[in-house]
């Protein structure tokens, strides 16, 4: 446990964490002041999925899926970057292997501290936002905001696993952030099908991205049934993908 | 000595890598609290039987055990008590010394206040008391090699593996390192297996050796009675003759 804390603080303090939240505060700062007159054509493309046309719903549209979604589509895998093969290629691994604990317990606790720094950069994001935009976005509700912010947080920590996962998989650092960045942004590009295509609503579910944006589903003040479910789903999907990332680290070697 | 009693045994170890054979029927044991050398050209094997010793590479065949630990079915085990150094590695660059020794103190589980206590200690014994808080990126080779052998020290090893430790180091860096490492032998005891082909290094430091020469073992001896025995002078003459004779 104190390891994992020494670790987070560690990676909280590289420059690439620094670089992460300058871009989310960019966005925060931005993205309100871009969409005071949302164009005519995403207007109607809010109405014809969502039923209406309410400012609050097309700004967490555009928040969600061209804001949050974009920023989970590259920042969790600029984070995962560095788990083990950054360290294997820098050289610091050949130190650290010969500790008493095994590569897959390593790879574990460093994916679970990029899932915290994740989370942190993610959390103070939708703070930061949940403070600046009242007054700047037409019918803002904070309450419900954060509410839907806290389901789609989930997935960003879902992602960064994911990433994390798919990298030690490839074995390369540059190769594996490339497909990393392609299997995710599939996931991205997919996520809000279901919303506009309902037949195809109940396969998208399977779909981390998805189930981190079904509270748009029920913006008019998202419910425990509502968002507890997805969490609890996503925490398994990604437990899961931890585990099977620990199989792979069992192949690098310093 | 009986191999009960050694401090690491190693039986008829080897590993081979592909069509290449590392390390081939490597036996030898080391006596506990000595400074044992490993002497051999580039690629001779040292590397490869010091990351086996330490359960990072698998051996192919054959075995060993540090202080009473398999090498293959207790890994971590041999960890717990062992100190390693390899010849080549980097320190994390965003960090300070101080907060790698206690990072790399976590990951013996060590208490916070004892990895504290044993940081500070060792920040004062190798001089970098004064550096430590300033970020790993910008330290010197020497101020690295001396981080390097903090960290190696941190969990107060019974074996310590060093690979090539003096490669780097000017004069004065090597004279430390040296006398460091007569003190852990002497003082508490520390086994330690000195990997070098650095000649004047080993025989400074060492009082038994192995030779390995193109992944066999040459040679393994005191110093002392293998220069009588080949009739020669230097470390330098020993080594030669050990040499050709393989090659004759």
């Amino acid at each position: 446990m104190h390891l994992a804390l020494l670790d987070y603080r560690a990676t909280l303090r590289e420059r690439k964490t620094w670089l992460a939240a300058a871009m989310l505060v960019y966005a925060v700062l931005a993205i309100p002041i871009l969409l005071e007159r949302p164009p005519a054509h995403v207007r109607e493309a809010i109405a014809a999925w969502f039923g209406d046309a309410d400012p609050f719903a097309v700004f967490m549209f555009v928040w969600i899926d061209l804001v949050m979604n974009k920023v989970v589509a590259f920042i969790p895998v600029l984070l995962a970057s560095g788990v083990l093969l950054r360290e294997r290629d820098t050289g610091v691994l050949a130190l650290l292997a010969a500790k008493p604990i095994s590569m897959p317990r390593y790879f574990v606790l460093r994916t679970l501290s990029v899932c915290a720094v994740m989370l942190t950069l993610y959390a103070a994001t939708q703070l930061l936002a949940a403070l600046w935009f009242p007054g700047r976005v037409a019918g803002f509700r904070p309450g419900t905001f954060l509410a839907a912010m806290s389901l789609h947080a989930f997935s960003a920590v879902f992602v960064t696993a994911f990433a994390a996962t798919v990298i030690v998989a490839v074995g390369r650092r540059g190769a594996g952030v490339l497909v990393a960045l392609m299997l995710v942004g599939l996931l991205v590009g997919l996520a809000l099908v279901g919303f506009y295509q309902p037949a195809w609503y109940t396969a998208t579910l399977a779909n981390p991205l998805t189930l981190g944006a079904l509270a748009m589903r029920d913006l008019a003040g998202p419910r425990p049934a509502t968002l507890i479910p997805p969490m609890l789903a996503l925490v398994g999907m990604t437990a899961v993908t931890i585990a099977i990332g620990a199989r792979f680290a069992r192949r690098v070697e310093a | 000595m009986s191999d009960d009693s050694a401090a690491i045994t190693v039986r008829d170890l080897g590993k081979r890598f592909g069509a290449v054979q590392a390390v081939e029927g490597l036996s030898l044991s080391v006596e506990p609290g000595e400074i044992f050398g490993f002497m051999g050209h580039n690629g001779a094997g040292k590397t490869t039987t010091l990351r086996m010793l330490l359960g990072l590479t698998r051996p192919t065949s054959g075995g060993a055990t540090v202080l009473g630990h398999d090498i293959v079915g207790d890994t971590l085990a041999v960890r717990r008590v062992s100190g390693y150094l390899p010849a080549s590695y980097a320190l994390p660059p965003d960090m300070s010394a101080r907060e790698f020794l206690r990072y790399i103190a976590a990951m013996f589980a060590i208490p916070r206040d004892t990895a504290a206590e044993r940081a500070e200690a060792l920040l004062r014994r190798f001089g970098l008391t004064a550096a430590a808080d300033r970020k790993l990126r910008g330290f010197s080779t020497g101020m690295t090699q001396k981080v390097g052998l903090a960290q190696a020290l941190i969990n107060e090893p019974r074996v310590l593996f060093l690979d090539e430790p003096t490669s780097g180091l000017d004069p004065l860096g090597r004279h430390e390192l040296l006398e460091h490492l007569r003190e852990l032998s002497r003082e508490r005891g520390v086994t330690i297996v000195f990997s070098s082909h650095i000649l004047s290094d080993v025989e400074t430091l060492c009082r038994r050796v192995a030779a390995l020469h193109h992944a066999r073992l040459i040679a393994c001896g005191e110093i002392a009675a293998l220069k009588r025995e080949h009739g020669v002078a230097t470390m330098d003459e020993l080594y030669l003759s050990l040499v050709r004779r393989q090659a004759a």
